[in-house]
């Protein structure tokens, strides 16, 4: 196949490996394209499947920018959760469907990131439901959280105010990724104008909207199991 | 029955049923905004002629002949002119509508939306889903007429359901024996059930609800919201006749099986023979098959109370899920309402309750009169699954629990055997045994197929006055 290329068909195809040309496209090129087909950030949250055992050990990724970006905010962060231990545990328990929860503060944002089985909205409104008192002292010193706390009287805003937080899962496979650019734009035809084998334009078009992503959707060295199949398996209860 | 609020306001199919045979759905489009207005002011005028009148919850001493109601679409509430103000305060699930909630709902494959049959194909267009209930198919087409005003709505189609002997539905169940009870509402025809009465905001916007602290958005103007409620309108094709060959299947496989005698004690042969009027061990065993996917025996016999065998005299309500329950955790009434059995999320038991409005349509299945050259005609159910939050309830039961079977690790993995979209080649179900042991059955195929359906807001009164004035 190598042979039927010109001169130009392999300049261009090297083009993307080239520091320079990375460097100048980064600058001109991509917010040119950026102009010329605006792309919508594509929504977070693992992908909608209908598979039983894909619906196991989800995952959800929130990045929250600290209303304080010093190390004070920083330490009101990092001692609300200290405060709510007792509650997370207790929380983690009577939901039963949270298999880790996890905070981390990456530069001024706090984050959260937890592996839960089944819909994502009802995991939510079970922990809103048992210990809202924490979700509010976290979200309370993030910014815009001030609109939805206290989430138990804005159980339906705040669960999409997270919906909205949570990262998108950028599928392993390029045309998987492409496909949810088209039906995000309401396309359902391929549209057949991207060349897998080199950076996908949409991709970087969408990487510059949406600057977050989680890159699949976490990798597993066994099949999808619920906590309670874990808990019942290791018999301490569920 | 009696309450601590209005029930004048309330459109009254919601707190108890009409228990009439006859049932007529209108699917409606608004044609001309100030017209549409104009019939839902009509609609609550207390005139008796013209537009039949919305029936509500104080009905009086005598149920009138004649019942009709309405829901309505997000879209249809923009078709009347609703402020964006007062749209945007909706929940997402109505504003998205159930054709976009198909992945949680098990909408899939033949099931899916785009197959749906018309006027289901377009669901843009579905402002308004109006119910006529009576006694016979007369009276339908009476109100039916006086219903349609065409400058005010375009009829894009029907869809009519009847009530069968008994209480009885398509695959041969009794029906109609549970509905939640409900704090400060005195109903004389339901009797304690073993749960405890549910918050009025199970079923009301505007009520504490279930869980605990916790209340769900009312849209704004409080005349709009307050005391609404959401109901998933659902076109439920049922395949009886692969049901039956499942049951003659398994049965002869259970025949076979080596701990058959554990699960059809010799004593118990005659007593499901003689309740259930069938022959033999075959027949018996098809019973058991049919009431452990159930959760009840066909004449109604919760498991809970008689596993062995249905027992015409126990209370078909009142019971719970114990430890020595016997009443298969996959059974379908169980996945639906887990009452006070233990379920992984502890805070979930009893929140995801609904209000239950449904009636058979198609000719009930006669094996007799089975002509295998020609397709059999469609058959099914007409249903209303009613509560204040179509995504903590209705769409929570749907997807973690008759779906994934999220709430008890011995059958997550593993969908409804009635209602789930169960695929043959990876679906299975547990028999439980005395013993503690299970049977597995394997190779379900799904049985119930969605033909159609809609997310509809149900108004109060006074939301309908609203929504009719011209001052909006």
């Amino acid at each position: 196949m190598s042979s039927d290329e010109g001169l130009l068909d392999r300049f261009v195809d090297r083009l993307p490996k080239n520091p320079l040309f990375k460097r100048v496209a980064s600058w001109t090129l991509v917010p040119f394209w950026a102009r010329w087909t605006p792309v919508k950030p594509l929504p977070g949250g693992p992908h909608l499947a209908f598979e039983p055992g894909d619906n196991l050990q989800c995952m959800m990724n929130l990045i929250m920018p600290l209303k304080i970006k010093s190390p004070i905010g920083r330490a009101e962060a990092a001692l609300a959760i200290a405060q709510n231990k007792d509650a997370i545990y207790a929380g983690l328990n009577n939901v039963g469907t949270v298999h880790f929860a996890r905070f981390v503060i990456v530069g001024d944002n706090i984050c959260m990131f937890s592996v839960y089985d089944g819909d994502f909205t009802n995991y939510i409104r079970d922990f809103i439901a048992t210990i809202g008192s924490v979700f509010n002292a976290v979200v309370e010193l993030v910014e815009g959280g001030d609109d939805v706390v206290p989430c138990e009287e804005n159980v339906e805003a705040f669960i999409q105010w997270v919906h909205e937080r949570d990262l998108y899962q950028v599928p392993d496979t390029a045309t998987d990724f492409l496909r949810d650019q088209e039906a995000l734009n309401g396309d359902k035809a391929a549209s057949g104008n991207d060349n897998l084998t080199l950076l996908p334009r949409n991709m970087v078009l969408q990487l510059r909207a949406n600057a977050n992503v989680s890159l699949g959707s976490g990798y597993r060295a066994y099949p999808g199991f619920s906590v309670a199949q874990v808990r019942k398996q290791l018999r301490i209860g569920w | 029955m009696s309450a601590v609020f209005d029930l004048a306001d309330l459109q009254g199919n919601i707190l108890r049923g009409y228990r009439k045979p006859h049932v007529r759905y209108l699917i409606l489009e608004v044609a001309d905004r100030i017209a549409a207005r104009r019939w839902l002011a009509a609609s609550i005028s207390g005139r008796d002629h013209g537009v039949p009148q919305i029936t509500t919850g104080n009905w009086g001493a005598v149920k009138p002949d004649t019942c009709f109601n309405i829901g309505l679409t997000y879209e249809g509430l923009r078709a009347l002119g609703t402020s964006s103000s007062s749209l945007e305060m909706f929940p997402n699930e109505f504003i998205e509508g159930m054709t976009a909630r198909a992945l949680k709902l098990g909408d899939v494959g033949p099931s899916a939306p785009e197959t749906w049959p018309s006027p289901f194909d377009e669901p843009g267009r579905i402002h308004i889903i109006a119910t006529i209930y009576a006694g016979d198919v007369g009276q339908l087409d009476q109100v039916q007429q006086r219903a349609l005003d065409r400058n005010a709505l375009t009829l894009l189609g029907t869809r009519e359901g009847y009530n069968f002997r008994d209480d009885f539905v398509h695959f041969g169940y009794r029906d109609n024996i549970m509905q939640p009870r409900f704090e400060g509402v005195h109903d004389p025809q339901r009797h304690a059930d073993g749960q405890p009465r549910a918050p009025l905001g199970t079923v009301l916007l505007g009520h504490p609800t279930n869980l605990e602290g916790l209340t769900w958005r009312v849209p704004q103007p409080a005349a709009l919201g307050h005391n609404g409620t959401f109901n998933a309108f659902r076109v439920l094709k049922q395949d009886v006749v692969a049901f039956e060959e499942y049951l003659d299947q398994a049965a002869s496989d259970l025949l076979e099986h080596a701990q058959v005698d554990e699960l059809l004690p010799p004593d118990a042969e005659a007593k499901i023979g003689q309740v259930m009027s069938v022959e033999g061990r075959h027949g018996a065993l098809r019973e058991i098959v049919a009431a452990n996917l159930c959760g009840r025996w066909r004449d109604g016999t919760p498991l809970a109370l008689s596993a062995d065998a249905p027992d015409p005299n126990v209370n078909r309500a009142n019971f719970d899920y114990d430890r020595e329950s016997r009443c298969p955790y996959g059974a379908h009434i169980r996945r639906c309402n887990p009452r006070g059995g233990q379920i992984v999320q502890r805070v979930a038991n009893n929140s995801r309750r609904l209000v239950r409005r449904g009636m058979p349509y198609g000719p009930a299945y006669d094996p007799a009169k089975r002509d295998r050259d020609k397709p059999e005609p469609e058959r099914g159910l007409l249903g209303n699954f009613i509560g204040a939050s179509l995504g903590a309830q209705f769409e929570a039961m749907s997807c973690d629990w008759l779906n994934l079977g999220l709430q008890d690790p011995r059958i997550t993995g593993s969908n409804d055997p009635i209602v789930g979209a169960n695929d043959p080649k990876t679906s299975w179900f547990d028999l439980p045994l005395k013993s503690g042991r299970t049977i597995r059955l394997r190779e379900l195929p799904r049985f119930v197929w969605t033909r159609g359906g809609a997310y509809t807001f149900l108004p109060s009164l006074s939301a309908i006055r609203f929504l009719g004035s011209q001052m909006m």
